[in-house]
């Protein structure tokens, strides 16, 4: 057995030896989760935020399960790790939880600011960071409220542009977040598309931030 | 393109081309543009002018083009011509010089169609058959006319001519857009069937005449996992009765009774996720119109007019869905309309005074609101006076002002000037200035309408919110009072202050190059703003004032006599529309959009759309050749590319939006006239079978007609 594993290897080593010259790439699924970072900035994709599988009364349901994710390692959380501070933002379909007050045992915190991504240089000095109270939460849910807008007539929801969310950690630092897109390979369907369509694409995050991780209020 | 459509432009063409070489001699005076500016126009002034001396923007669609164009509804002449935008959703409505169906008013020999859904007259209700004329005025008229008028009008006149005839017509359409889908019951092609009968005489002082029209039309099932026609199969039914008595050399009477009718039947089956629900049901609309005008000429210079109209408009809708029992979506609105108004004109030799007065009794009862069986009233007293003056043989000045009395909601002034200069046999030009209304409609009022398919939200007109949420309030369900709750007052009339300025140049005696500049100043806006939040997260809206608006632009006309038997006619329409909240937002930095990485920027004024659903441009074209007993037309409507959604969720409509694709329509039309009385014509409508069934669910594919009418008496 291991000396097919070895083997196997062994193929695949020159295999690839012989092929130097033209790269084989398998084309990354635009459709995979994804943390990526570059410089300052962290990029995630797809981030699945208990997506839908199924229909009860009509409505679109997931199974009720938060994605839980930490700013700090840049990592998905298991959920069995969610009774800590260990995360620092939960998705579920529109609904974005911190880890304070109702959501979790951690010291976060959050609010929205208006603006772009790149022009938040740091915390600035008279925010007033909110908590989950459940049903309010830290990041106001509501189409136009928040960090999105849902447009009932086709029924997609968009980001909208130039809305920071700044985010307290779960251990009392600093990110800036910005949510790009809520669809799967961070395209939003278009206005056109069935609701099949809709309703399957639909609850994939994708998002980038900057983490201070010294503790000060500077990105 | 398929090997009929090339058949049928063959044909065509050469048809044209044979009749052709028959000569004649070419005389000017025969010109449609010379007829056109010796054309009688009643709806710019309410007193009869010529064309070529009024002082607004008028257009004026003859009768011969309607039937060359092989038009059945209002809507199919409409759609050809410049600037008027045939928009989608309750029906088809008319978006004109960019503003909202709502703000059109829609007139029969001058009395206004009511029974609106959502502020849209559907075009579709009117049978062209028995036209006389449109006449179409563009630029706020509220001045003579009140109400609606904000946008301009649209006054379809009738046959009045009472000689001896009766004619009959048969037109069948027949279409296959060459799609469909899997779903048994769908249906790929669609058929329209039109017959019509129309006879008039004149029994000593008595003139009588009557026009019927039938029509029927089905929709093809272009929608995947549904078999619902667009349209479902409709019947239309219209009946014209009108009489004309001459009591004396002076006085004269006229009555008409008007009935229309529609009936929707709906039977389809949605397939949703492979569950199938089925449903079934019917919809049906009565329109009855009747008025009685008695015209008196007291001397050579003074005239009244005394108008008395009642109108009923009944619409109803009953959908029931067969596998969810109990399930019935029950929608009823009935409208009745009254109205008496007597209009004097007095003339002298260098001006004219007209006096107007009357009352108006408007009556709604609506499943939409609180219960059906209850009658929601509003009434009108208004008066209205114009002067038109001409201090020079050049020169004619028109001032006007109108005043509305509501019972419900705040009056309204009107106030209009025009101007109309002749600077040479070439060029003329005008000016005008107005004011338009438009009154808050019971929708607005009244509307008490829970959703609790989509999450239980609710809906209250202004005139009950206040009174209702106080009460939620007490009863401690109500979590939030928003701020716009404080905004909640008695509603006051949408305004919008137009200017038009243009002029028509006509250097040959065979072209004429007409055009107009416009902007419209809307204020007062209604809109449904979130005014209460109840215990349960469920939102409250109501209507407030609130949104100011405007739009601008140019539209130009061209006509070209090119011989005796050839004519090109052209029109073109820019526009330029914006919410004045958007242009504040954008320029204090607060509106956001995404770059190519998704990331945000700032949205940029020059990337601002505007509103929705309008083209920046549009445009018209038709080819003519007729020599009064053939005849072909060629017409070509072109509309740009229009935003549907805000793709890019920042609230503001941009070009990084979603845009419907423009889109090019073709329609022919060729027929003869023989000596016996018979004429025939066949057509084709979409040629290219263009078709977009996302934002152009009224646009039916590629259809070809055949159609004849036959003089019944000689």
């Amino acid at each position: 057995m291991k000396n097919t594993i070895i083997s196997v290897l062994a193929l695949a080593v020159v295999f690839t030896a012989c092929n130097k010259d033209k790269t084989i790439t398998t084309p990354a699924d635009p459709n995979a989760f994804k943390v990526s970072v570059s410089g300052k900035i962290v990029s995630v994709k797809n981030l699945p935020a208990d997506t839908i599988v199924g229909l009860v009364g009509g409505q679109p349901v997931g199974v009720g399960k938060y994605a839980f994710f930490n700013l700090r390692t840049n990592t998905w959380v298991a959920n069995t790790d969610s009774a800590s501070a260990n995360w620092d933002l939960a998705f579920s379909g529109s609904t974005i939880r911190i880890n304070a007050g109702t959501s979790g045992p951690g010291t976060g915190g959050a609010f929205v600011w208006v603006g772009s991504f790149d022009n938040l240089a740091s915390v600035p000095a008279d925010s007033v960071f909110k908590t989950d109270n459940y049903p309010a939460y830290a990041i106001t849910k509501g189409s136009g409220k928040g960090w999105y807008s849902y447009d009932g007539a086709t029924n997609l929801l968009n980001p909208i542009p130039g809305r920071v969310l700044v985010i307290r950690t779960g251990d009392g630092k600093y990110a800036k977040v910005e949510i790009l897109n809520y669809y799967r390979g961070g395209v939003t369907p278009s206005a056109s598309a069935t609701d099949e369509v809709k309703t399957s694409e639909q609850r994939y995050y994708t998002f980038r931030y900057t983490f201070q991780s010294n503790g000060t209020t500077t990105f | 393109m398929k090997p009929t459509v090339v058949l049928f432009i063959a044909a065509f063409l050469t048809a044209s081309s044979v009749l052709a070489q028959e000569k004649r001699i070419y005389r000017p005076e025969d010109t449609t543009r010379a007829k056109e500016l010796n054309e009688v126009v009643v709806t710019a002034t309410r007193t009869e002018r010529k064309l070529a001396n009024v002082a607004v923007p008028v257009r004026v669609i003859d009768q011969r083009t309607i039937q060359q164009a092989g038009s059945l509804r209002l809507r199919d002449i409409l759609q050809e011509q410049a600037g008027l935008y045939m928009t989608n959703g309750f029906g088809t409505g008319v978006q004109m010089q960019g503003l909202n169906p709502d703000y059109t008013l829609i007139m029969v020999d001058g009395e206004p169609l009511v029974g609106r859904t959502a502020g849209v007259l559907d075009l579709n209700r009117v049978a062209v058959g028995n036209i006389r004329k449109i006449e179409i005025v563009k630029g706020p008229s509220s001045s003579l006319y009140g109400s609606e008028a904000m946008a301009g009008v649209i006054n379809i006149i009738t046959d009045n001519s009472f000689k001896k005839r009766l004619n009959t017509g048969f037109r069948y359409g027949f279409g296959n857009p060459d799609e469909g889908w899997a779903l048994p019951g769908s249906r790929k092609s669609f058929d329209n069937i039109d017959f019509s009968l129309q006879g008039s005489t004149t029994i000593h002082k008595l003139g009588i005449q009557f026009f019927s029209d039938a029509n029927y039309l089905d929709g093809v099932s272009f929608r995947p996992f549904s078999t619902e026609r667009v349209p479902q199969p409709i019947w239309r039914l219209t009946n014209q009765l009108q009489l004309n008595y001459r009591i004396s050399q002076r006085t004269k009477a006229g009555f008409s009774i008007r009935h229309a009718y529609d009936h929707i039947k709906q039977e389809f089956a949605v397939s949703n996720n492979g569950a199938v629900t089925n449903s079934y049901g019917r919809e049906a609309n009565k329109d009855l119109n009747s008025n009685g005008v008695l015209v008196h000429q007291f001397s050579d210079k003074i005239k009244t007019t005394l108008r008395l109209y009642a109108t009923a408009y009944n619409g109803s809708q009953v959908l029931k869905f067969k596998e969810i029992p109990d399930s019935v979506y029950d929608d009823e609105f009935r409208q009745h309309f009254y109205r008496a108004e007597d209009q004097t004109d007095i003339s002298w030799e260098k001006a004219t005074l007209t006096l107007g007065a009357g009352y108006a009794i408007d009556q709604v009862n609506s499943t939409r609101y609180d219960d059906v069986n209850s009658r929601k009233q509003n009434t009108i007293g208004f008066g209205f006076t114009q002067y038109e003056w001409s201090p020079a043989e050049k020169l004619t000045v028109i001032a006007g002002i109108r005043y509305d009395d509501n019972k419900l909601f705040a009056a309204a002034v009107s106030p209009k000037l025009a101007l109309r200069y002749t600077v040479s046999k070439k060029l003329s030009l005008r000016a005008s200035a107005g004011r338009g209304f438009k009154a808050p409609d019971f929708r607005q009022l009244y509307l008490n309408f829970t959703n609790n398919a989509a999450g239980g939200y609710s809906v209250f007109g202004s005139i009950d919110a206040v009174k209702i949420i106080d009460e939620l309030n007490r009863l401690g369900q109500i979590a939030e009072i928003k701020e716009d709750y404080s905004k909640l007052k008695q509603l006051a009339p949408e305004y919008s202050t137009g200017l038009n300025a243009g002029g028509t140049y006509t250097p040959v005696e065979q072209l004429s190059i007409n055009v107009n500049l416009f902007r419209n100043d809307i204020e007062n806006l209604i809109d449904a703003r979130e005014v209460a939040v109840r215990s349960n997260g469920t939102q409250i809206f109501s209507y407030i004032n609130v949104k100011n608006a405007y739009t601008e632009g140019a539209e130009l006309e061209l006509q070209w006599q090119w011989n005796k038997y050839f004519r090109v006619n052209g029109g073109y329409q820019f526009l330029y529309t914006a919410d004045k909240a958007d242009l504040k937002r954008i320029r204090s930095k607060s509106v956001f959009t995404r770059d190519e990485n998704g990331y945000s920027r700032l949205l940029e004024r020059r990337e601002y759309s505007g509103l929705p659903n309008r083209s920046r441009h549009m445009l018209n074209l038709k080819l003519c050749y007729d020599d009064q007993s053939s005849f072909a037309t060629f017409r070509a409507i072109y509309r740009g590319k229009w935003v549907v959604s805000d793709a890019d969720g920042n609230g503001v409509y941009n070009s990084h939006d979603e845009f419907a694709s423009g889109f090019v329509l073709f329609n022919l039309s060729a027929g003869r006239q023989f000596k016996n009385g018979i004429r025939l014509q066949a057509g084709m409508d979409n040629v290219l079978n263009y078709r977009d069934i996302n934002n152009l669910p009224n646009l039916p594919g590629r259809m070809f007609w055949l159609g004849a009418q036959f003089k019944l008496i000689p």
